[in-house]
């Protein structure tokens, strides 16, 4: 591949390392791993940079999990997270060691954090990609993201400016297993962290963990607008039970209230990747599609034999999704 | 080129903090001297939990100490006390005052252990000392140990 000339003084990979709600946020490392897939191609390095106070057991963790080298920024301002402070200085190091990619998670953090270095460095920044490759022409790298408000899926180049910015929505990649004798290299930059005195944290609190754990589960019912009511969409609740799975919902369903925001499966919501799918009264559309396209099985149940969410099922069901559901029930209470 | 940036090597299991910086293992003077200072942190592999030090530490007169071979004492002409702590060792002049401590702190994942000490060799030169959180060093060092020191019979 052919590099433009303005780019040559850009190299290596680096992944923000976002290690708060570590080890339940495993982003980072899904990053990590599919960073390093994009350096390979490259022929060039992956860099974790890890800002913070005492935040040795990440660069470790990091290491382990694929990661060439870590960039550790070490300082007790950085503690807490403070928005311009992150940008100053990872804009600062972005000038400064010119990183070819930089990617990052596209959770509520990198979706702030992300854009204001992209605008402090001069370069684009596509959100919530959920796939990313390497042109084996240019050399620059493919982000396909979600666009028109996710009716279609768009692959966007930056092949005027660097670093090639990127967020990814958790879940998107797997991440590489624990590897303990694994061996990086450490760079400690040379760099002056001043805190933002404008903003002073007060008090912080931890959010209660939602009870559901879609992202683990083996087995995910989710239901769509064709439920109809909510007093039908919690026949899903019970064919989940029977079946030791879980719940989870797209957009309609959950603006009709009949579930919880946290089931809200696709582009906005948890990317999931069960061994089955049942996906009953969804119509397939692309921003409820990019969130459940990893699982192993897909079954599919719709009353239109035309929607688009039978395009990607391994078994597609024409009926009515409350009936069907229901009968399923039936059927396994005699079961179990 | 970057100035003034510091570089070493990175353990996913085990690490020291040398000159504020992470390190799979150092070391000082020449591992196994007979004569002469060293000191060895020496690389931890995965499966083992407790870092190896052994060294060969004088006063600040350049009186011989104490012989320290993988944590345990082999000579101690300076009749210094060794004295085991849940996460580590301490090391201690006859007075009670700290020689040399190395205390490790487990992650879920891996382990970092801490040094602390002001070392002297045998002219009575400062080797080491303490440093937040770390210790600084001076003079002969390999401060990024790749595998096991492995001495000469």
């Amino acid at each position: 591949m052919k590099k433009a000339d303005h780019n040559k003084s850009y190299h290596g990979v680096w992944v923000f390392g976002d290690y708060r709600h570590y080890f339940q946020n495993r982003v980072t490392l899904q990053l990590i791993a599919k960073g390093r897939e994009l350096a390979q191609t490259l022929e060039t390095s992956i860099t974790a940079l890890v800002l913070g106070d005492h935040v040795n057991q990440y660069a470790m963790e990091y290491v382990a999990h694929g990661a060439d080298k870590i960039m550790i920024v070490d300082h007790p301002a950085l503690k807490d997270y403070r928005v311009e402070t992150y940008t100053k200085v990872i804009a600062e190091l972005i000038e400064r060691y010119k990183p070819e990619i930089f990617l990052g998670g596209a959770t509520a953090f990198g979706r702030e954090l992300f854009p204001r270095i992209a605008k402090r460095v001069k370069t684009g920044l596509s959100a919530d990609c959920v796939a990313l490759e390497i042109d084996p022409e240019t050399g620059n790298l493919v982000q396909t993201t979600p666009a028109w408000g996710g009716e279609l899926l768009a692959d966007v180049v930056t092949p005027l400016h660097r670093p090639q910015m990127a967020t990814v929505h958790p879940g998107t990649f797997r991440e590489l297993p624990h590897d303990a004798s694994a061996v990086g290299r450490v760079i400690y930059p040379d760099i002056t962290v001043e805190a933002d005195g404008r903003v002073q944290l007060l008090r912080s609190k931890t959010q209660p963990k939602g009870k559901v754990n879609l992202e683990d589960a083996q087995i995910v019912i989710s239901g769509g607008r064709g439920m109809g009511s909510k007093d039908q969409f919690d026949l899903l609740f019970e064919l989940a039970d029977l079946l030791d799975g879980e719940v989870g919902a797209t957009r309609p369903a959950i603006r009709a209230e009949w579930t919880d925001e946290e089931r809200l499966l696709g582009q906005t919501g948890k990317i999931v990747k069960p061994k089955l799918l049942i996906t009953v009264g969804a119509s397939g559309a692309l921003q409820y599609t990019v969130g459940v396209q990893g699982a192993e099985v897909i079954v599919a149940i719709n009353r239109d034999p035309h929607a688009p969410i039978f395009n990607m099922a391994d078994l597609g069901l024409v009926g009515d999704g409350r009936a069907v559901v229901a009968q399923l029930i039936d059927e396994l209470r005699k079961r179990v | 080129m970057v100035s003034n940036q510091r570089e070493s090597k990175i353990s996913a299991h085990h690490n020291y903090l040398v000159n504020d910086a992470l390190t799979p293992g150092f070391a000082l003077g020449n591992p196994g001297s007979k004569d002469g200072f060293y000191f060895l942190a020496d690389v931890v592999l995965p499966g083992e939990s407790t870092p190896r030090v052994s060294a060969r530490l004088y006063d600040h007169e350049g009186e011989f100490l104490v012989e320290l071979v993988w944590n345990r004492i082999k000579a101690n002409p300076g009749h210094t006390r060794f004295q085991s702590l849940p996460n580590g060792f301490r090391l201690l002049y006859p007075s009670g005052e700290a020689i040399l401590s190395v205390q490790t702190e487990r992650f879920t994942n891996g382990y970092l252990s801490r040094i602390q000490g002001k070392l002297y060799d045998e002219k009575g030169g400062l080797r080491m000392e303490p440093s937040l959180e770390s210790v600084t060093v001076y003079g002969k060092a390999s401060l990024t140990l790749e595998s096991p020191f492995e001495f000469s019979a």
